[in-house]
């Protein structure tokens, strides 16, 4: 059943590297969930203390006297969106300018197979991904509340930043997407999307530090996912938007350049 | 133009920075003929065919295949086309069994006896990983997947490189019954061996255009044949100096030597008089012919 057509196909590509990336983001998130109870204890908040502000912001890390604080700092701040942003770029180059680069890509095309088709699939099939990854990090997160002491964060909470966080890996992958299918050039698409990644947290994080760039912050893809505070405040929808809106044209005009260019072979 | 399953109007494809790739091509290729497309390497062969199965688009002029633009149909053209890349790359981490079940089902389905049975008659394992096989087994999955669906036209580039001689051969009969069935085979190749044995018809590309159109029946009519005769007795050599399209006579003891152009009738008659105890004449190197089309200058060319 894996074999019908190009999305099932591409997901049976990733069986070995979706559980594979599954489960080190959610090794990952849970680790450093686990240590809450140690952070959550006199002697850190006084160590924290000493900390300046400006250092805290810079690494997410404003309020680590909360859960909340502490969630969307360390876990969610930093250590989680990075290897989703890793994990969804990756997913998102490998979708055509992968294949085209190993000359795999041909062999397909030459099958009654339209352009916008396999790009739309092919990327279907990377956000299919980052679904997985959000859906299994939000039940885990959820299961483990208790134990690691974080009910005063709601399951809603969990489920908004779970939320956020497939938009901001679907707007990582689809750039990835959106370059490598309109140039066909996969160091391209990882180099423009890591370097918009790395833009994206300095804007966020910090160039604001800076008055004259506060604005930045506006405009960065991490502020549309963590402003607002999601696991306090809910689904920030102006951020959402701008997540999925920002998605949306760069899936269009990747998938309407692939149409239009040679592939390369 | 129902009769014609491919044809091609000026067809030019520039590439970036001005390197062309065609340069004003004017192919026909009949239904339900053998097209041999031969041409040196960087010719413009595979990109006449990337332009066929609309993998590239051309810079200017027009294409026909199976009666419909490539550009504007290509699904439902590629859906009546098998084509086999002379380098069939294909993930390795699968089977064979698992690629082409694939492959059939983007066609919309291929019986599993169909593909059991091509891979039987190849010699193909369809159950080891790809990544396993020799270049040789590997193109053998190429091979099923361009004829397991039975297409109206098969697009061949350069497809028995890397087959060895039983391949080759098997390769031939598949080709031979597609046509049988009503198929269309244009098959690309830089040497004349890989196509004389199933071509109708030969086109010679050079630097992007069509040179040359020969029957290979023709061909092999102006092909010249090295003819010796053993005669038992004397003969006169002058009888044969008579016959026409028959040159270089060397005469050794009872053995006449010669190169013959065109049809062997008036030289079987001529020797008729005589005694023939052995008559050789071999197979016309169609390789020569076609590397003296090579050879003749292009009048308009212009470096590109």
């Amino acid at each position: 059943m894996f074999l019908r057509d190009v999305y099932s196909k591409a997901l049976w590509d990733a069986r070995r590297s979706l559980p594979g990336w599954t489960v080190a983001i959610a090794a990952v998130a849970l680790m450093y969930a686990a240590f809450w109870p140690t952070v959550n204890s006199p002697q850190m908040h006084d160590a924290l203390a000493a900390y300046p502000d400006d250092v805290l912001a810079a690494f997410n890390s404003g309020d680590l006297g909360t859960a909340q604080g502490y969630l969307g700092g360390a876990v969610y701040g930093l250590l989680v969106p990075l290897l989703v942003a890793v994990f969804m770029i990756a997913a998102g180059a490998r979708a055509v300018a992968g294949d085209e680069e190993a000359g795999t890509l041909d062999l397909v095309m030459a099958h009654p197979v339209s352009r916008r088709g396999l790009a739309l699939r092919r990327l279907g099939a990377a956000l299919t991904g980052m679904a997985v990854v959000a859906v299994v990090l939000f039940a885990l997160m959820v299961a483990l509340r208790a134990p690691f002491q974080l009910e005063t964060v709601a399951v809603g909470g969990f489920l908004a930043m779970n939320v956020q966080l497939a938009l901001f890996g679907t707007m990582f992958g689809t750039l990835a997407f959106a370059v490598g299918a309109a140039t066909g050039n996969k160091s391209l698409a990882l180099g423009v999307s890591a370097g918009v990644a790395v833009l994206a947290y300095l804007a966020n994080s910090v160039f604001p530090q800076v008055a004259a760039l506060e604005w930045t912050r506006n405009v960065s893809p991490f502020h549309w996912y963590l402003g607002g505070e999601p696991l306090t405040n809910g689904v920030q929808w102006g951020g959402a938007a701008a997540l999925a809106g920002t998605a949306v044209v760069l899936a269009a005009v990747g998938v309407f350049r692939f149409g239009r260019r040679d592939i390369g072979g | 133009m129902a009769d014609l399953a491919i044809s091609t109007q000026d067809l030019v494809k520039t590439y970036g920075r001005g390197t062309r790739g065609l340069a004003g091509l004017d192919l026909e290729v009949r239904t339900n003929e053998v097209y041999g497309y031969l041409g040196p390497n960087g010719a413009g062969k595979s990109t006449t065919i990337r332009v066929l199965l609309d993998l590239i688009r051309a810079t200017s002029g027009t294409v026909r295949v199976l009666g419909l633009d490539p550009r504007a149909a290509g699904v439902a053209l590629r859906r009546r086309i098998g084509h086999l890349a002379g380098d069939f790359v294909v993930d390795g981490r699968q089977t064979s069994r698992q690629l082409l079940t694939y492959l059939g089902n983007l066609r919309g389905g291929v019986p599993a006896a169909r593909i059991a049975e091509l891979a039987d008659r190849l010699g193909l394992e369809l159950d080891r990983q790809i990544r396993g096989l020799s270049k040789g087994n590997r193109q053998k999955a190429g091979v099923i997947q361009a004829f397991m669906h039975s297409p109206e036209l098969l697009v061949l580039d350069e497809p028995t490189s890397g087959l060895d001689p039983f391949l080759q051969q098997e390769f031939v009969r598949l080709v031979q019954e597609a046509r049988r069935e009503g198929a269309t085979v244009f098959m690309s190749s830089h040497v004349m061996s890989e196509v004389q044995h199933t071509a109708d018809r030969v086109g010679i590309i050079r630097d992007g255009r069509l040179v040359a159109v020969e029957s290979v029946e023709s061909l092999r009519a102006h092909a010249l044949r090295s003819v010796t005769l053993t005669f038992d007795g004397a003969f006169d050599a002058a009888d044969f100096a008579r016959v026409p399209g028959f040159t270089d006579l060397t005469v050794a003891g009872p053995t006449l030597r010669g190169r013959l152009a065109g049809h062997t009738d008036e030289l079987v008659k001529a020797a008729s008089r005589y005694t023939v105890r052995d008559l050789l004449c071999e197979e016309p190197d169609l390789e020569e012919i076609f590397f003296h089309y090579y050879a003749r200058p292009e009048a308009d060319h212009v470096p590109a």
